[in-house]
């Protein structure tokens, strides 16, 4: 495969994807690997979060929090260990940035890592690994036994005095342990269920000590911001967003792909430029800016800068980064329902709107996309959106509202389509009329579970 | 986590002041304002999973749910009553519940006393807006004899399972999967042996936790209920009696935040059929030919005639209500002239038994919630007074170091730390916690550090079974003494404490009086009138004695079964055999109808007024839920009768006349009980080469338990007996095999658990059980010396052989 990544311009974190070479430790370090890590140790813990501070880093797991206040929330000195965890739990529908920044470069993630175990002077990192992604966890397995094997992780880092010890833990596959509380439980033994806060995991994380919860494209940035200093980052992009962004482009795009590029670049330009236009030319319908959970933007937003203001002002967030195109082929019913479909599999069961809501929302929009809506549908799902929103114990459901109300604001009518005509427009599908396979009857909706 | 201080608020407009840290929807209680809630517990930490308990805070975008959030200064709360969107938010929460639970309240054992249906009623639609199909589970699914699960019912609020983590601590129950198909379940193959099982059916917010005892009984409505107290253990658990058409149906735990919380075990929860069996008898009885029906009247003046120059003693049991004891304790030593009574079975707990007698609620669950160091000794908190194992896990929870002395691992094992050792070293363990100067790092110091630390904070523990030994009780009160701790000593049967206190024993007349004592004396005689018998009496084994040694004519058995209750079947036999007259009263006859030569028959705790004291000392009201069977009587007013037809006069013809004499001796003394004396034990000499001892389970085959099946299904164990690997390994003895138990007085073979949770020297075998009679091995007490050996394979298959020798 042609290594992805975009013209090389401006490339930070992705600026070593065309070169293998940096996949052991040995060429990473050639390539000048692990000397953010040296820089960082030739400074206390506080001032590589003034450093991180000063760059503006702002996470990019999806809130987009700014990284060194985050660091500077973990207490010091309260007579528990410290722990660092990278949250590598990539399970965002249209999201697979982290992936690939581990696949091809994991040294510098690994870095990245140590950078931010010392910055909150922790002595114990765990990497929580999505237990789907088995080469990764294995490509960091070899990794991490390298790091240890050439003293860069162990009882002393780099020669520094300063110990770090590093534990890969795999996930079992669930959306819900992204959410960092969830994470924490899982990496516990504990089922993957969100938690309470407060109390907040940089005060009562992993094991009830204080813990700092970092995504990996947050920590690949680090490396780059000890070398080149605070200045250089917090140049690149745009004042409030500095720095560059791995945007995911998937759906119906020429060339699919991971794209590193300046925050607040627009739309149009990441799109054409990088990704090759939307498929066969035909007209962008609907994206999404950061994965699954953010809402719906259609073609009025292609100039829209990619940067986390301009999107929330446009109604949306910049979430992961992630980029799903849908076209004017494609069904915004059955899209939006196969995210629920997603949602309502992956929510925990631990809170009633989110379980039961999202179960519901799938079953109403599988049987409007069938054929069988009636009017009274939509205003019933505005009714479930707002009655799910913000009424949930985590943010899962929350991003379950996203497509229903956003695909509800900009593609009303054809829903109205859908159940005026009794079909899916798109597919034909309705009631006796399928155009893949059996004609579809309303029992075939009636599955149950148990 | 918890701020100081008091925080004011105010909430639907009105003001309140509480404690900071303090929950809003605990605050709201304190105004009288009730927030619908599913998942939330007083008892279990906050988890926030139902989102029924919305309100809104001023300032705040989001609504909050008022069960996981603390109040601030100042704060503005505005619940369903005052705010429209409270309200919407509380109606589509309880909309998203109703998807998926069936419409079958009518059929539902939770309808008419069901949260869920009362809100849907309050604030949910008439119709639903939900047009899909339901979610279909199989069920019931049995979660263990007693306790059916309804998946399609359940709200997935967590209770259950949040119990059995925070609470019991024995986490069998769990929830599995996700999303919609999340759902409550057991581990493959595991059955919920918790003995705290029925708590999570009394919890859950909805009829998906159903006891199989009370599925498709009963209507609430169609239940006359009562408040009374556990009759089963010295726990003293409030219980509320449900009723329908005269049969007890149902029993369920009663809020004392001072006793047990919310909580009951599953014995005291689900052995309640007993007055109701076919063996209860409701008649009075005279040997004739056989045993014939009688009036009260006939067969007291027999009786009385029987004790006319004759040498009476009386064996009481646990059962008997403080009213009844005292009764008895006047009966014996004023009309009857005798101290020969006692109420315990074999442990005689010296001073520290003289000072429960005399000083009620001296140490307190709520002494034992607070503790910071608890030294539990001689006692399986769990199986013995299970409220009690509750409160020690409670401190535990809180931070309590917790330290068990004990010849068998107890399910305190995750959080106490616990030493095993022989049953008679237990004395020389605590003896030496007593002399140690705790600088040392072994057990013993750090037990006495602990305790030397928490001073006030601590609290020892001493079962009823240490003493046992004849200094032991005591020397686990010199241990609380010299580090300043609380001390309890734990008798295991429900109204011991009371028996105790209404002097039902031989050196102890009421209040913990020392009958020897001139002075003491002289005050018990100011309320009586004089006292002929001035020396202690025989104790309960020495009564046994003597009426084996035909020093006895007449045994008067209230309330207890000594071939089942006691050690030593054999001397009992004797016993029976060889004194001419048995007297017994109580609910049925048992065993002992070849002995007995008349029956009183006596009310059961349902069907009467009394006051039953639990192992703190505290007395609690017990209330009529029935009128009583047939012509039983409460034991009391059987022995005033007596006294009657004796020729004497016990003084009291109404409870209250005799609740009002006896409050003027059973008010709490300072017993000035000091156990200087002691001089040590020295280095305890073993029993022998093995040490049998044996208590009994929760669940065993009590007279209490009979007709409790579903319980026994669901906890009773199989025969067996405990072995430590070092013994097993010596006498070439296989876990899961079979082996011979030998001591001087029987033998029995049992099957074999081969288990570091028993002291080495020690082989445990449960007292009471199905197809194994453990007093039948018994000589001394509880506690015998023994060998085991294996029994070749193949064995017969079927029940263990106990073949007594006596």
């Amino acid at each position: 495969m042609k290594p992805s990544g975009g013209p090389p311009t401006n490339r930070i974190i992705t600026a070593n994807w065309g070169n293998p070479d940096v996949l052991p430790i040995d060429g990473y370090r050639g390539a000048g690997g692990y000397e953010g890590l040296r820089a960082a140790l030739g400074t206390s813990s506080a001032e590589v979060i003034e450093t991180v501070k000063a760059s503006g880093l702002r996470g990019r797991g999806g809130a987009g929090f700014p990284t060194g206040v985050k660091w500077s929330f973990v207490p010091q000195d309260t007579g528990k260990p410290t722990y660092a965890v990278a949250n590598f739990d990539e399970s965002e529908p249209g999201t697979f940035n982290n992936r690939e920044l581990v696949e091809r470069e994991p040294h510098q993630f690994l870095e990245g890592l140590a950078i931010a175990a010392y910055g909150v002077a922790s002595h114990e990192a765990y990497i929580y690994c999505r237990g789907e992604f088995l080469h990764q966890g294995r490509v960091l397995e070899r990794a991490i036994a390298e790091a240890y094997d050439q003293g860069v992780f162990g009882p002393s880092v780099l020669d520094s005095g300063w110990a770090l010890d590093v534990v890969l833990h795999r996930g079992a596959g669930a959306y819900i342990c992204g959410e960092e509380t969830a994470l924490l439980s899982s990496l516990e033994g504990y089922r993957g269920q969100p938690r309470l806060r407060p109390p907040f995991p940089a005060v009562e994380g992993l094991f009830g000590c204080p813990t700092l919860i970092n995504n990996v494209e947050t920590l690949c940035n680090l490396p780059h911001i000890l070398r080149n200093g605070p200045e250089w980052f917090a140049g690149i992009g745009r004042e409030k967003s500095p720095g560059t962004k791995i945007f995911s482009v998937s759906g119906k795009v020429e060339r699919p792909g991971n794209y590193e590029v300046p925050l607040g670049t627009p739309l149009r330009v990441l799109l054409e430029e990088h990704a090759g236009g939307v498929l066969d030319g035909r007209r962008l319908k609907a994206w999404t800016p950061g994965g699954s959970s953010t809402p719906f933007l259609t073609d009025e937003h292609l100039d829209l800068p990619l940067d986390f203001e301009s999107i929330a002002e446009a109604g949306s967030l910049l979430g992961t980064g992630a980029i799903i195109v849908l076209d004017e082929t494609d069904c915004i019913v059955e899209a939006t329902r196969r995210l629920l479909a997603f949602y309502a599999h992956e929510s925990c069961g631990k809170c009633t709107p989110c379980r039961e809501g999202t179960w519901w929302v799938e079953r109403v929009l599988a049987r409007i996309e069938a054929g069988y809506g009636r009017p009274e549908d939509l205003p019933l799902l505005d009714d479930l959106g707002q009655n799910i929103l913000f009424r949930a114990f985590c943010a899962l459901a929350d991003g379950a509202v996203s497509p229903i109300q956003s695909s509800l604001r900009f593609f009303r009518d054809e829903y109205g389509q859908h159940v005026e005509g009794h079909r899916c427009p798109f597919t034909g599908r309705g009631p006796g009329m399928a155009t893949h396979g059996e004609p579809v009857t309303e029992s075939d909706l009636s599955e149950v579970a148990g | 986590m918890t701020p100081q201080g008091t925080v004011t608020l105010t909430i639907d407009g009105k003001e309140v002041a509480v404690p900071g840290g303090t929950l809003i929807i605990r605050a709201a209680e304190r105004l009288g304002i009730e927030i619908p809630r599913f998942c939330d517990h007083p008892f279990l930490e906050p988890v926030g999973a139902c989102r029924q308990c919305y309100v809104e805070v001023e300032g705040q975008r989001k609504l909050f749910t008022s069960c996981t959030t603390a109040v601030a200064p100042d704060m503005v709360v505005r619940t369903q009553y005052t705010s429209d969107v409270v309200r919407d938010a509380q109606e589509a929460n309880l909309e998203f519940l109703l998807l998926n639970h069936p419409l079958d309240c009518p059929v539902c054992d939770r309808g008419g006393e069901c949260p869920l249906q009362d809100q849907a009623l309050a604030f949910g639609p008439g119709e639903s807006r939900y047009t899909e199909p339901k979610r279909v589970y199989a069920k019931p699914i049995p979660l263990s004899p007693l306790v059916k699960l309804d998946r399609e019912r359940c709200v997935l609020c967590a209770r259950c399972t949040r119990f059995c983590d925070e609470i019991s601590g024995d986490r069998f129950i769990e929830l599995f999967a996700r999303g919609a198909g999340e759902r409550v379940s057991i581990s493959g193959g595991e059955d919920f042996r918790s003995p705290f099982s029925g708590n999570t059916v009394q919890i859950c917010p909805v009829g998906a936790l159903t006891s199989s005892t009370y599925r498709f009984v009963a209507r609430p409505f169609d239940l006359s209920s009562a408040d009374s107290v556990c009759g089963h253990c010295s726990a003293g658990c409030n219980v509320k009696v449900d009723v329908r058409g005269g049969e007890i149906v149902r029993v369920l735990a009663r809020d004392n935040l001072e006793v047990n919380d919310a909580w009951l075990c599953d014995k005291g929860r689900y052995a309640f059929r007993h007055p109701d069996l076919p063996s209860r008898v409701t008649t009075p009885l005279i040997r004739d030919r056989g045993l014939e029906p009688a009036s009260f009247g006939e067969v007291l003046g027999t009786i009385a005639t029987w004790c006319r120059d004759a040498r009476v003693a009386f064996l009481a049991g646990g059962r008997l209500a403080d009213e009844d004891a005292y009764a008895l304790s006047k009966l014996a030593r004023t009309v009857v002239g005798t101290n020969d009574l006692d109420h315990r079975r074999a442990f005689l707990g010296g001073k520290a038994e003289e000072l429960a007698a005399a000083a009620p609620l001296a140490t307190t669950y709520r002494d034992v919630e607070r503790a910071k160091v608890i030294l539990v000794a001689g006692l399986d908190a769990e199986q013995e007074v299970p409220i009690l194992h509750l409160r020690i896990r409670k401190a535990a929870r809180r931070g309590a170091r917790v330290f068990v002395i004990h010849p068998r691992t107890t399910r305190l094992h995750d959080v106490a730390e616990h030493a095993l050792c022989r049953p008679e070293h237990q004395t020389y363990v605590l003896e030496q916690i007593h002399d140690a100067d705790g600088d040392g790092d072994g057990f013993v110091d750090r037990v006495a550090a602990a305790l030397r630390g928490a001073g006030e904070d601590g609290v020892v523990l001493a079962g009823e079974r240490l003493a046992e030994h004849p200094l032991a009780a005591d020397v686990a009160l010199s241990v609380a003494q010299r580090y300043g701790a609380r001390f309890g000593y734990v008798t295991r049967r429900a109204n011991d404490r009371g028996a105790l206190r209404a002097g039902v024993h031989p050196a102890l007349l009421p209040g913990g009086r020392r009958v020897d004592d001139a002075d003491r004396r002289a005050e018990v005689e100011s309320v009586w009138g004089s006292l002929t018998a001035a020396e202690r009496g025989r104790s309960g084994r020495e009564i046994l004695e003597a009426c084996a040694a035909g020093e006895i004519d007449l045994l008067f058995l209230a309330g207890v079964d000594p071939l089942r209750d006691l050690p030593d079947a054999g001397l009992v036999r004797r016993a029976l055999g060889n004194v001419r007259f048995k007297v017994v009263q109580g609910l049925e006859l048992g065993g002992l109808e070849p002995y007995a030569d008349a029956f009183l028959p006596a009310a059961a705790w349902a069907e009467r007024e009394g006051t039953v004291t639990d192992w703190e000392g505290r007395p609690q009201e017990i209330r009529p839920v029935r009128s009583a069977a047939g012509v039983s009587r409460p034991d009391w007013e059987i022995f005033a009768v007596l006294a009657a037809a004796m020729g004497g006069d016990l003084g009291f013809e109404t409870i209250e006349e005799l609740r009002a004499e006896a409050g003027r001796l059973l008010e709490p003394r300072h017993a000035s009980v000091r156990t200087d004396a002691w001089t040590g034990t020295g280095r305890p000499q073993l029993l022998g080469d093995l040490t049998l001892f044996t208590y009994p389970l929760l669940v065993d085959e009590g007279r209490l338990s009979d007709g409790a099946d579903d319980l026994k299904a669901a906890l009773a164990e199989e025969p067996f007996v405990e072995v430590h690997p070092e013994d097993a390994e010596k006498r070439g003895v296989l876990d899961g095999g079979r082996v011979r138990v030998r001591t001087d007085l029987g033998q029995a073979e049992v099957p074999v658990r081969v288990t570091p949770d028993v002291a080495p020297g020690s082989v445990f075998v449960p007292f009471n059980q199905r197809d194994l009679a453990a007093n039948t091995l018994l000589a001394r007490g509880f506690v015998e010396p023994a060998t085991i050996e294996p029994v070749p394979e193949p064995a017969e298959a079927g029940a263990a052989a106990s073949e007594g020798a006596a």
